[in-house]
């Protein structure tokens, strides 16, 4: 078990190393820096501009700079934001908070929806329940992300009834400790909504096709034959046995929903990462650009590797191999 | 002996009324003879004003702000030593309740009010003036105002008289030296001396400090800072004006700036009625809005042309040391007026302001747009579009057509192309129907969309364009704000900047209006020198001048006082006075 988690956590840190290396040296290469616009400024001197840059060292070359951010890293110093005057770790915080509250809840509701769709539509395989949900299914996802949610958000326009955008409403400090939880909820519900939706289909789709899979196993006809109860033979021995494609399935839904909130996130104004970094990007933010690129590849990283450990505790074949 | 400004004797005036009309009010700690009165209808106090910012503003420190959603909200925090009336576009006392200047115009002695108190109830005086300054002009802050307040290529000198009077001198003369105060907020000594000194100051006032740390002489202050949601602003109870009943200002209990992150969703909140006041929106937003204007609480104002100037300019940098043979080759068409002249002929701009604008914008032939009132120059042609003039102006210059093509004088097929900002919807569109216009005198034009820093690099470091469409807009309505764009070894002077002297006659001739515009106090006498440069502009076309959009601007119909203008903050410079019902 050490071995295998020690192995792991080596081959995460080798790609986040490479994913900062790669990011870093992408940003450099477009041309022009955070302050370029400034010496657009007939009111700002370009002396001022130099010396912004001299500042945030901007004026070395690249390698160094990534050298000396590294090195912050490991002190848990993510770098300077040019725009906002301060340290990258705090900004991500807040909003990685956020970020994780509706990821975490649109998982949560994808994944209770689609476990007992995936195991009904298997088992009425072929009959036309299972046909409809087919065609429902392939429907949602032929519509691209960004279409799903700008139909969201005209539905909360035209409608009134919900938020079109924020986490929290205006009134939000004058709420008691219930009300602002009811509020939240409330700000939450179409933002987690849609991006539940558009990950609902795929996670549908893999658990009926695990299911299909393992009900045409032997086994699973031995145990019919024992009298053992349809019900109890579903969840009690088919569904552990389909369980096993399923948690890979996991860690790679943590990589699409993170990045169908940030979609969700610019769209519906949801206060997360994805406006920062979206702000970043089109301002050359770098060190907050490479803050919530490496952010991201954590979560994802930390979504595989949990998917990997539970594998092991679940399926023998791999405590054997390693 | 000195002049004493008109504007500070109407506000004298208008400060005594107001303590003839109620004594009573005025709060502790407040000396009352010294607040300013601002006319317009006594509003209700209380309630909260909510309005979108496009983003978060990234620092409260006034100094070291560079973003317009920072000084926004800074705006609402801070007050300036004089300050530049929106309404009227001219200068009134702020911070300063009188100022004299000298005979030669270098020197401008200010009065401050006296018994002000800064937002957490420490005294102002003239240490936090000297204070001030002495941070902005620190060349070590690197702060962008600084470069304001260089005149004549030194910074100005500031020297405390006595505790409530301050002087400042100059270098040079200098016509507009009233409007340089505008924003440039004075700082409370007692809170950021000690960082300052301390060597900590560029991160002093950022977001994440806590609201006790601030203090401002605006009439709001900080009240609450929620990351990637909102600040919120409480109603400061040491502000110094009074309304003319003489009720203290301002009358909102709160304001909210939302983050909204896109100019759509800002729409949206405001026609949900979650936000009170929404500008800087574009005129395909505007017709959505007003279909509802009847039955939803808000109401719309197209205010006219503002100070933006959007146009089209060739590259005429000296390209000898760098390695651009191709851009140096067809220059020789950029450089000829002729051609410049037909390409401006045959440019429709009233299509573009039908187009692009929906009818909101104005056309303009030169950079100074009709919304500026005080320097327009009304004698400046506005020919309609002629591609007939433009192909006989072509003809004149040597230029021919093959097969429809025009070639010029060697035989050369007459093509470029025209930068513009991606991120920039309607410079784009602009650059199509210039494409377009200009396919009708048989020049092929690409129009290649940028990136806004990559274009930023190719127009002032790398000068790897040919032609391109840009926008600027006026710091202020008065010229000395556009000095970088028009003397020629201006920085922004952006078909040929930074020359070390004057490469063609006319750009000698602005060097000279525009220097002596700016040390001429006489303001009839400055809008001649300023009206010969407009007219080069217009003449010698350096920058193709096309359209100038309106300032639209909307208002929730609870909002009382609200008085929207063309210059920057176009809705909220009155916080102060605004109130809703």
């Amino acid at each position: 078990m050490t071995r295998y988690l020690t192995r792991r956590l080596a081959h995460a840190a080798l790609l986040l190393l490479a994913v900062s290396v790669f990011s870093f040296a992408l940003l450099q290469l477009a041309p022009g820096d955070f302050f370029a616009p400034l010496k657009l400024n007939p009111q700002i001197s370009a002396r001022t501009v130099e010396g912004l840059r001299a500042q945030y060292g901007l004026d070395r070359p690249w390698p160094v700079r990534y050298g000396h951010w590294l090195r912050g890293v490991f002190h848990g110093d993510l770098g300077p934001s040019f725009a906002y005057n301060s340290p990258v770790a705090p900004l991500l915080a807040v909003r990685a908070r956020n970020t994780l509250l509706l990821t975490g809840t649109a998982m949560l509701w994808a994944w209770l929806i689609a476990i007992p769709l995936g195991i009904v539509s298997a088992v009425r395989r072929g009959k036309w329940s299972d046909r409809a949900g087919g065609v429902v299914t392939s429907a949602l996802l032929t519509i691209p992300d960004l279409v799903l949610f700008l139909a969201i958000l005209l539905l909360a326009v035209r409608s009134g009834w919900f938020p079109t955008g924020g986490m929290v409403s205006t009134a939000f400090g004058e709420l008691s400790g219930r009300g602002r939880a009811m509020d939240i909820a409330y700000h939450l519900f179409l933002p987690a909504l849609a991006l539940a939706i558009a990950t609902l289909p795929a996670l549908v789709r893999h658990i009926r096709s695990a299911m299909i899979e393992v009900l045409q196993a032997p086994f699973i006809r031995a145990a019919r034959a024992h009298g053992i109860s349809e019900y109890r033979v579903l969840l009690r021995y088919a569904l552990p046995v389909a369980a096993n494609p399923l948690i890979s399935l996991f860690g790679f839904s943590v990589a699409t929903m993170l990045s169908a909130s940030l979609l969700v996130e610019v769209i519906l104004s949801w206060p997360g990462i994805g406006p920062l970094l979206l702000e970043a990007i089109l301002a050359k933010d770098v060190y907050v650009v490479l803050g919530t690129v490496m952010l991201s590849s954590v979560f994802l990283v930390l979504g595989n590797l949990v998917a990997d450990l539970l594998l092991f505790a679940v399926d023998p074949r791999i405590r054997m191999e390693s | 002996m000195g002049r004493t400004h008109i504007w500070a004797k109407c506000a004298a005036l208008g400060l005594a009324v107001a303590c003839l009309g109620a004594p009573t009010k005025a709060r502790a700690g407040q000396a009352s003879d010294d607040r300013m009165v601002l006319e317009g209808v006594p509003g209700h106090a209380g309630g909260r004003l909510v309005v979108a910012l496009r983003s978060e503003p990234k620092t409260l420190n006034p100094v070291l702000a560079v973003d317009e959603p920072s000084r926004e909200v800074i705006r609402c925090l801070s007050a300036d030593l004089i300050h530049i009336n929106r309404a009227s576009l001219k200068t009134e006392p702020a911070l300063a309740k009188s100022w004299n200047v000298s005979r030669d115009g270098r020197q401008y002695t200010l009065q401050l009010r006296r018994g002000l108190r800064f937002s957490d109830g420490a005294p102002f005086d003239a240490d936090d003036v000297v204070f001030s300054f002495q941070v902005y002009l620190d060349e070590k802050i690197d702060s962008t105002q600084r470069d304001l307040l260089v005149v004549g290529g030194k910074p100005i000198t500031v020297v405390k008289v006595d505790q409530y009077t301050v002087r400042f001198e100059m270098a040079q003369p200098y016509a507009a030296a009233g409007r340089l105060f505008d924003g440039v907020a004075i700082l409370p000594r007692h809170l950021l001396e000690a960082s300052y000194k301390g060597g900590g100051f560029s991160e002093a006032w950022n977001l994440s400090m806590a609201a006790n740390q601030f203090a401002g002489l605006g009439p709001f202050r900080l009240k609450e800072y929620v990351p990637g949601q909102q600040v919120t602003l409480e109603r400061n109870p040491y502000y110094w004006k009074a309304d003319r009943a003489g009720n203290p200002l301002p009358y909102l209990g709160e304001v909210m700036f939302l983050f909204v992150p896109s100019e759509d969703a800002q729409v949206i909140r405001f026609q949900a009625g979650d936000t009170d006041a929404l500008s800087r929106f574009s005129s395909e937003n505007f017709a959505v809005l007003q279909k509802q204007q009847g039955t939803k609480g808000y109401h719309l104002d197209d205010l006219g042309p503002g100070l933006e100037y959007n146009f089209l300019f060739f590259n005429l940098n000296d390209l000898g040391a760098k390695n651009l043979p191709e851009i140096a080759k067809k220059q020789s068409w950029f450089q000829d007026l002729r051609f410049r002249q037909a390409v401006s002929a045959a440019i429709d701009r009233d299509g573009i302001v039908r187009l692009v604008y929906g009818g909101r914008a104005t056309a303009i032939w030169d950079q100074v747009t009709p919304g500026n009132k005080l320097w327009v120059d009304d004698k400046i042609a506005h020919p309609k579009r002629s591609v007939e003039r433009a192909r006989e102006l072509l003809q004149s210059a040597g230029y021919s057509w093959k097969n429809g093509a025009l070639v010029d004088p060697r035989g050369k097929a007459v093509e470029f192309s025209i930068l513009t900002s991606a991120s920039n919807a309607q410079r784009t569109k602009i650059a199509t129907i210039i494409q377009d216009d200009l396919s009708q005198l048989g020049i092929t034009v690409q129009v290649v969309p940028l990136d806004f820093h990559a274009m930023v690099d190719r127009l002032q470091s790398s000068y790897n364009y040919e032609a391109a469409v840009m926008g600027l807009v006026s710091g202020d309505a008065d010229p000395t704000s556009e000095m970088n764009v028009w003397l020629s070894n201006g920085e922004t002077h952006l078909w040929h900047p930074n020359q070390a002297k004057p490469a063609t006659p006319w750009e000698s001739e602005m060097d000279g209006l525009m220097e002596k515009q700016l040390v001429t106090l006489d303001y009839a006498k400055r809008k001649q020198l300023y009206d010969r440069v407009q007219e080069i502009v217009a003449e010698e076309l350096p920058v193709i001048c096309l359209v100038s959009p309106n300032i639209l601007v909307g208002a929730a119909n609870r909002v009382g006082n609200f008085r929207p203008a063309i210059l920057v903050p176009y809705a909220l410079w009155n916080i102060d006075q605004l109130y809703v019902q």
